[in-house]
């Protein structure tokens, strides 16, 4: 759809009809989002809201999106152009793709996408498409978070671009194929339903929307408000003085026999542009802490979107000041076949970290202090009450959001991943339906990164574990606390332990099956967020608030 | 026979309004200014008129008035405001952060540079208390009650006026708190006290605790509020009862709202949403949407099959109140909504409002705010004389400017950028919609809108027609809905019980025994008053035993006596599950997580008892209106509301001028009157051209 342009090459459109169209847009995506929260099959996708929607073109950029998983939307693009470069010109009105290869476009294997083209004038213009993190996805382990997966064929089944139906029909067969191969098929095919719904309303939002404009003023209303965007994001690196910035961030270890591996980010601002070369990384792991090339994009998106203002509509406009530079064998860029389903949240945290780390002598007002990092725990056994097994994900003692200009960081609020998206259960609730007991649940004085500004604190939970039962580690952060930002400290890091006869045992952040006896006290301390400018500065008053109230 | 009175009264912003409705169920409507410093004087005031409008003395007035319903932004306002009273908390020991833990949520996903907000109840006023319950409400550590009175004395050395008292299981076992409530009383006797298991005795303790700390915070003022107005009223010379209208709709005593402050929070909305509901009724028309535009923001809810949506799930001010309360739902766009063009930014209209000073353009007071009012004004579509808030007239000649000034940034000219606001703002409120109605899974094209508030009237019909909304109803109740709906509203008391029972111990004996508790518990919170009749409704919330969700069951209809009850129950949920999620598990186990007995006092409802005659005649403009509209400038007919008959019939383009509003019909849309004098449009299909899409054909970019 060629966009009209004036002599002048701007698109031609009036500013009404392009807020219209922007806004109806945006109103789409969530409405997406909407119906998918309505009709998922699985109440734990409705609980975590553990989706997203988006609007893209057909070469692969990013139109409108909701503020639904940073870590999805990003890779959006990357999704499409993968569907684009299988199928070319063979997508044909009533066509539905799905995917979830991590090597083509997806992220981590339980994130499965679903796309529906969007035809005007006989031709293909835009995707409406929808990405959602499944329970299941086959593999060796429920959930696909398997430490001890070398390859990626011991995470799950891998789905290459595929149509799901074609010209309207719904092809069961590959549907039936997919279903074999997941453990909760009932489960998998109403999600998997409810997301071909959002896109389908997706789709006939745009198909009325074009309707009414015509799709030359359709086209022509986006190419401004993208535009805008890049218009609006380049005002502000222009800002920043030119030059090389370096920033690092860490990973614990691999789980295997690696410690602090690096991600390297090195960011070169000239102008308006931004370089960032993650070149300088590690090497990719035999475990399943590598970030696959769409996620370690959609990562490095996401620490953009957190710098630049939060009103500018996270769009292709604002990508397009970005250059990323990858390697190939990189812990951020690993070769095809090596495991990644930790990525999503690690290492996409240490890429966000060691951006805003590089970026932080360029930007200091616009980084935060860092965000934590993610320490999954789960606890499974028999459940006295009922004669079931059970498995419990801790969610609870959410570590500490990072300091930034605007003040102390939020406690409790979260990683970089999810700043503040991720709510946990009710206590109640839990120790009504679980053999657990919160002796203790509370903020954890002391663990918020020392700054002018401090990093949120992160939580203290004692939970006793009423009878035997097995706990598994999947997470970061016990050696590496949330970076401290222009002259703040690092957050805490995470402290987990197990108490027992023997003494106290610490977790490590990797470890499967580990044994826990009937009453067994699980010591949990969660990391705080990094703090903001030298902590010489903080104010006087600050300081005695923070007394006064027990939070150092 | 003398006649008796009702009296509805509602307290705004900038107007409080009464209405009074005889035994006949003729009303007779007044209005008096607000007095925000103590909204009672403003009440005593405008009684005043009201019984000078019926040629009778407030003292007469009063001795004929059987009851007086409320409706007050007390509770709304010291909350919006953060003027409540300094508040302590004492809760279980190594769980003082449950408030500000906020369940590990944070609103604003992309900006990460925000301070977080100030609880209402600061860290050092949380005290822990020795106790602890088990999930089944046993004790595990018994109260230290030396450890309360040291926590109680800390707290009133602190200056501390209002105690909430939660405790983890309080729910199940409120022996603690109660405990807790009277040592707090005997050492702070002036205290406001709230224990979560009066205000809210339901699972879940963040929402538990931080509905029982608003109750608490904000308890001081409404009790002072209420005091006084009773007080004035009583000195007048009335001695009926006075119902106050709480968020979910329902009327409640005096007494209740005191204790259960935090119901009060969305009382002034709710008796404009009762209102509606009353005319949804009256209609006959089961689906409706009530659409209120006003100055600064447009309110939206949801009736469907003639009730109207209730919520659990919101809050006010950021903080969480988990009381049930209609769903409202708050779009920041209105007649003051400011339209702009900024570089990089685009064109926007809202969510900024130019307020009432210096007010948009043509209030003629140097305003510089180009606002929707000022479009509607550009485009002929408002007279001049309209009021604009200050009773004086609107100033054409500013808004023109203004106007002119905003099109030139955008190469568009006058008429161009005001059609353009326009057809911006109508689509925020559509798209608003849309929203909600996609939440609740229901199809807007099967609901009538109901346009009501003074801004609506311009814009109801475009709105509804980008919804593809077959009917837009204008009544003439619009001006006093609230205090009107109040009249309409039902006394209602829900009483509550959490998980009565797992799915192992739910037999049908335990469940009739804990709804004939809690039925007889509400049905002893009843007032006895002349002409109510009592019904119950009793309703569950259910989950399959992984789930996290609740779904609110209603059982309406099932036997209780009758055996299998719970089979009965369990079939209504797999249904009721089925018919939102589009599936059920019938092979799952099932929880009953809270069951809820609702006692409804069912009052008389005084119908609008004006019947107007048919008249075939073609109605009479009283005046022709130059206007701009897509076709291009034209003379419209503007028609008066109060003249029109049924069997009138007006096709667009029109304008309607009623006392409220005035309403636009474009090429197509036809309205007609119904029975009680209210318009009636059928709105003409986008589809058929009808409506009025902008112009952009020989759009050229100033710089092209």
């Amino acid at each position: 759809m060629p966009a009209p342009v004036s002599a002048a090459g701007k698109p031609l459109v009036d500013p009404i009809s392009c807020a219209v169209i922007q806004h109806r847009m945006s109103a789409m995506v969530e409405e997406m989002g909407e119906a998918m929260l309505r009709t998922a099959y699985s109440q734990i996708l409705n609980a975590s809201r553990d989706f997203s929607m988006g609007i893209v073109d057909r070469q692969g950029r990013l139109i409108s999106q909701a503020d639904h998983i940073p870590i999805h939307v990003g890779a959006l693009p990357w999704a499409v152009r993968a569907v684009e470069d299988r199928f070319c010109d063979d997508i044909h009105p009533g066509d539905v793709v799905i995917l979830n290869d991590p090597y083509a476009g997806g992220s981590h294997l339980p994130d499965v996408t679903i796309f529906v083209p969007v035809f005007a004038d006989g031709l293909r213009q835009l995707w409406s498409v929808v990405r959602a993190h499944m329970g299941d996805i086959g593999g060796a382990t429920h959930g696909a978070y398997n430490p001890q997966a070398r390859e990626i064929w011991q995470e799950g089944l891998r789905l290459p671009p595929m149509k799901l139906a074609d010209r309207g029909k719904i092809r069961d067969d590959v549907i039936d194929m997919i279903l074999m191969n997941v453990r909760f098929p009932r489960e998998f095919r109403g999600d998997l339903d409810a997301m071909i719904g959002a896109a389908h309303l997706g789709q006939r939002s745009l198909d009325k929307l074009i309707g009414e404009f015509g799709s030359a003023t359709v086209a022509a209303a986006i190419e401004d408000f993208l535009d805008t965007a890049e218009a609006n994001t380049r005002a502000i690196v222009a800002s920043w003085p030119d030059g090389v910035y370096e920033g690092t961030a860490y990973l614990d270890d691999d789980g295997r026999d690696r410690q602090d591996v690096a991600v390297r980010a090195k960011v070169t601002v000239r102008g308006s542009d931004l370089q960032i070369d993650l070149t300088g990384s590690d090497a990719q792991s035999d475990s399943f802490v590598n970030s696959p090339f769409a996620n370690t994009q959609a990562a490095v998106a996401m620490a953009v979107a957190y710098l630049i203002d939060p009103d500018i509509p996270k769009n292709d406009g604002v990508f397009r000041v970005l250059d990323v530079k990858l390697k190939p064998g990189t812990i951020v860029h690993p070769l095809e076949g090596a495991p990644v389903t930790m990525s999503t949240t690690h290492p996409a945290n240490e890429i966000v970290e060691a951006i805003t780390r590089a970026l932080e002598a360029a930007c200091p007002e616009r980084c935060t202090g860092g965000w934590s990092r993610r320490f999954r725990m789960s606890v499974t056994g028999k459940n006295p009450r009922n004669g079931r097994t059970f498995v419990w994900h801790l969610f609870h003692a959410r570590p500490g959001g990072g300091a930034s200009v605007a003040g102390d960081g939020w406690s409790g609020a979260g990683e970089w991943h999810s700043v503040g998206g991720i709510k946990f259960g009710s206590i109640e609730v839990t120790e009504a339906r679980f053999p657990l007991f919160f002796e203790t649940h509370e903020f954890r004085p002391g663990s918020g990164g020392a700054g002018k500004y401090r990093g949120g604190l992160g939580s203290t939970l004692d939970l006793r574990v009423e009878v035997p039962a097995y706990a598994h580690t999947a997470g970061e952060g016990i050696r590496h606390g949330a970076a401290g930002i222009a002259g703040g400290h690092d957050g805490a890091p995470h402290d987990y332990c197990m108490v027992t006869n023997e003494g106290d045992v610490p977790l490590q952040t990797k470890q499967f099956g580990i044994g826990i006896t009937e009453g067994t006290l699980f010591r949990i301390r969660s990391g705080g967020g990094g703090g903001w400018g030298n902590p010489e500065e903080r104010a006087p008053e600050a300081q005695a608030h923070d007394e006064k109230l027990g939070l150092i | 026979m003398t006649q008796t009175y009702s009296i509805g009264i509602d307290v705004g912003g900038t107007f409080t309004d009464f209405v009074a409705m005889n035994t006949d169920g003729v009303t007779t409507i007044c209005k008096s200014p607000s007095t925000p410093s103590d909204q009672s004087v403003g009440v005593l005031t405008g009684l005043h008129d009201l019984a000078q409008r019926l040629g009778l003395t407030l003292a007469e007035l009063l001795a004929r008035t059987e009851r007086i319903v409320h409706g007050t932004t007390v509770a709304t306002n010291a909350l919006l405001e953060r003027k409540g009273r300094k508040t302590g908390l004492l809760t279980t020991a190594g769980h003082r952060d449950i408030l500000e833990m906020r369940e590990g949520l944070k609103p604003h996903r992309y900006n990460l540079r925000m301070a977080s907000p100030e609880p209402l109840v600061p860290r050092d006023l949380r005290r822990p208390v020795t106790e602890r319950l088990a999930q089944d409400g046993k004790v595990l550590t018994p109260l230290d009650e030396e450890n309360l009175r040291d926590e109680c004395a800390f707290l009133r050395d602190q200056g501390v006026e209002a105690v909430a008292i939660c405790f983890l299981h309080a729910y199940r076992n409120s022996e603690h708190e109660r405990r807790a409530a009277e040592i707090v009383a005997d050492m702070m006797p002036e205290a406001y006290i709230s224990t979560s298991s009066d205000v809210l005795p339901q699972i879940k303790e963040y929402e538990r605790l931080s509905t029982t700390v608003v109750n608490a915070y904000i308890g001081p003022i409404v009790k002072l509020y209420m005091q006084r107005l009773t007080d004035r009223l009583s000195a007048a010379g009335y001695d009926g009862p006075i119902f106050i209208i709480l968020s979910h709709g329902g009327v409640t005593r005096v007494e209740d709202a005191i204790s259960l402050a935090a119901g009060t929070c969305l009382s002034g909305p709710a008796g404009g949403i009762a209102g509606a509901r009353a005319c949804a009724r009256m209609l006959d028309a089961p689906n409706v949407i009530p659409f209120d535009m006003g100055g600064t923001s447009t309110e939206v809810s949801l009736i469907t099959q003639g009730e109207v949506a209730l919520t659990s799930e919101r809050g006010l001010a950021g903080e969480r109140i988990a009381l049930r309360s209609f769903d409202i739902l708050s779009i920041a766009a209105g007649g003051g909504s400011i339209a702009q063009m900024r570089p990089g930014k685009g064109f926007s209209v809202g969510p900024e409002s130019a307020g009432a000073e210096p007010g948009p353009a043509c209030f003629g007071r140097d305003g510089q705010a180009v606002t929707v009012t000022d479009a509607n004004l550009v485009l002929g579509f408002l007279a001049t004389d309209a009021l604009s808030g200050g009773g004086s007239t609107l100033d054409r000649a500013a808004a023109e400017a203004a106007m002119d000034r905003l099109g030139a940034t955008m190469g568009l000219d006058r008429i161009a950028a005001a059609a353009g606001v326009r057809r911006l703002i109508n689509i925020r409120m559509a798209d608003g919609i849309r929203l909600m109605t996609l939440r609740r899974g229901v199809d807007p094209r099967s609901f009538t809108l109901l346009s009501f508030g003074g801004a609506a009237g311009l814009h109801s019909v475009e709105v509804a027609r980008e919804l593809d909304i077959p009917r837009v109803v204008v009544p003439t109740v619009a001006s006093v809905l609230c205090a009107w709906g109040m009249l309409a509203s039902d006394l209602r008391y829900e009483v509550t019980r959490s998980r009565p029972a797992d799915s192992s111990g739910m037999t049908d004996q335990t469940i009739q025994r804990v709804y004939a508790e809690i039925e007889a518990q509400a049905r002893a919170q009843m007032p006895s008053l002349p002409g109510i009749k009592l019904q119950i409704e009793r309703s569950a919330e259910m989950r399959y035993g992984e789930q996290i969700f609740e779904i609110d069951v209603p059982l309406d209809g099932i036997d209780f006596e009758a055996p299998a009850l719970v089979d009965a129950i369990a079939a209504r949920f797999h249904a009721r599950h089925e018919e939102l999620y589009t599936y059920a598990s019938p092979g799952e186990e099932v929880d009953l997580v809270n069951a809820r007995v609702a006692i409804i006092g069912a009052v008389d409802r005084g119908d609008v008892s004006r019947e107007l005659a048919l008249v075939m005649d073609n109605p009479t403009p009283i005046g022709m209106r130059h206007v701009h509209l897509s076709t291009g400038p034209a003379q419209v007919p503007v028609y008066d509301m109060a003249r029109l008959s049924p069997g009138h019939n007006i096709v667009g383009p029109a304008l309607v001028s009623s006392e409220t509003t005035t309403v636009l019909l474009c090429h197509g849309d036809r309205a007609s009157l119904t029975p009680h004098g209210w318009l009636d449009i059928a709105v003409a299909a986008k589809s058929s051209g009808g409506g009025m899409p902008v112009k952009t054909d020989h759009y050229q970019p100033a710089d092209a």
